[in-house]
């Protein structure tokens, strides 16, 4: 089954007008299927959401995590156990960050790269210069507040390029939620999972495989036949509340490789030699035309 | 109720577009129960003589070298009263464990600790007891001499 995450949040531990109680509350009425507590860097809310889904047995997963907001960008923590001191960040050598916080067995991914630092807000925009992504395990690249094209756009490319250029970066969305936003029509981020299954491990799984995708609604899978040289796509419904496709707005699978991208209507099987001898593609499901407005599902990278 | 005890005060003063942190190291003589970190500062935000042609001038180049935004005197106006902001956060750490941030846009903030409960933040401390650590983390300083101040009190 695939797995609805919400993997930004925030509440009253830091800057947002929520508590740990009305985050676990809303989470619960939009169905997801498990959430990341994110605060500005602090983990003061992880023993009480572990207090209020152990009391109260709701029926949602938390993912343990916290936003690292330095002066040069923010750094995603999922899976986090303990606090890992950010205080010494060197923007030259983020690496040394990503590093400390992966011994832990955490995951660490850059937040929002593009979005306005200085003199919006100091450190809300990725200043720091990673020379080795092999640290970094995802990127957010749609921060459903932000401007679609100012600063999501750019961040969908940062990660098509890296992935691309070979490196195995999962992909990963969030509301970056400060109060009881609305969720609908916006992403979140869907994962492979077992019904009961533990959602540390489902997630430390697919990020680390590079096998996450966003959606406002459907999953786009890819089937490689390699006898007849096709690539096939189908969709998974996840039932997200809020989305629902218009019939009259066909859907379009674009897939990217290195050298090309190809745009087929969702049925049609895509040929395998069309890619010639890229061997990375990325694929995104459309309704209508393959404009960003039209984005419906960014799915995880194929290597053929 | 025994009252709380003031175990350190200290203020300071920061310069225009200072970044980083300074940190106060309280060695506490005993066991508490009870913990207090109290922090102030001024300037948050800039005030209608602060904002002056050259400083304005400032922000709007910023924001065309660096995003490419071309802001008109409202924008400027709206950016330069509404979003802008000296941004200081605070934590600390106790026998170098984490026990607290506190990072909300806030110009007075308590830490405040016990074994049972803390400022949100923060966590509930067993033993109050060590070597204290409070750092103060200066994201943005609109304005020259912006001042703070820091108490510590405990029982």
């Amino acid at each position: 089954m695939y797995k609805r995450l919400e993997l930004h949040n925030h509440t009253t531990e830091s800057d947002a007008s929520i508590t740990c109680r009305e985050l676990v509350e809303h989470m619960v009425s939009d169905k997801a299927d498990a959430f990341a507590i994110t605060d500005h860097n602090t983990i003061s809310g992880h023993r009480k959401i572990q207090k209020l889904l152990a009391e109260d047995a709701y029926p949602i997963q938390c993912i343990y995590g916290m936003e690292y907001t330095t002066y040069y960008g923010h750094i995603l923590c999922l899976n986090l156990e303990e606090y890992v001191p950010w205080e010494t960040i060197n923007p030259h050598r983020p690496e040394l960050l990503f590093e400390a916080i992966r011994s832990k067995n955490a995951l660490a991914g850059i937040a929002h790269p593009y979005s306005y630092g200085h003199p919006f807000a100091r450190g809300c925009g990725f200043d720091m210069t990673v020379t080795d992504y092999s640290c970094v395990d995802f990127i957010e690249i749609f921060n459903n507040p932000e401007p679609l094209h100012e600063v999501n756009e750019r961040g969908l490319l940062l990660w098509e390029s890296l992935v691309l250029d070979g490196h195995v970066l999962a992909v990963t969305c969030g509301m970056d939620l400060h109060g009881k936003w609305d969720m609908k029509g916006q992403y979140a981020t869907f994962i492979q999972g077992e019904k009961d299954g533990n959602i540390a491990e489902e997630l430390k799984h697919a990020i680390r495989t590079g096998k996450t995708c966003i959606s406002k609604g459907p999953v786009l899978t890819a089937k490689v036949d390699k006898s007849r040289s096709l690539l096939t796509f189908a969709l998974t419904e996840t039932h997200k509340p809020g989305y629902s496709h218009n019939p009259g707005c066909p859907y379009l699978v674009s897939v990217r490789s290195a050298t090309q991208t190809i745009t087929q209507p969702l049925e049609e099987p895509f040929s395998l030699s069309s890619f010639g001898r890229d061997t990375i593609l990325i694929p995104k499901l459309f309704e209508s035309d393959t404009s960003l407005e039209h984005l419906i599902c960014v799915g995880s990278a194929i290597y053929l | 109720m025994e009252k709380m005890r003031e175990l350190y005060h200290t203020e300071g003063t920061l310069q225009k577009d200072f970044v980083g942190q300074i940190s106060y190291t309280v060695c506490l003589p005993e066991t508490f129960c009870e913990l207090d970190i109290a922090f102030t500062f001024d300037k948050q935000h800039f005030s209608a003589e602060d904002l002056t042609n050259q400083r304005k001038t400032e922000v709007r180049d910023i924001c065309r070298s660096k995003y490419g935004l071309e802001l008109n005197d409202e924008q400027l106006y709206r950016l330069m009263t509404g979003e802008m902001k000296t941004e200081i956060h605070t934590l600390a750490t106790l026998n170098d464990t984490f026990i607290g941030c506190v990072h909300r846009q806030l110009t007075s903030r308590h830490m405040h600790f016990t074994a049972r409960e803390a400022t949100e933040g923060c966590l509930p401390v067993e033993r109050i007891e060590g070597v204290l650590r409070i750092t103060i983390l200066v994201f943005n300083v609109l304005l020259d001499n912006t001042h703070y101040h820091l108490c510590v009190t405990a029982r």
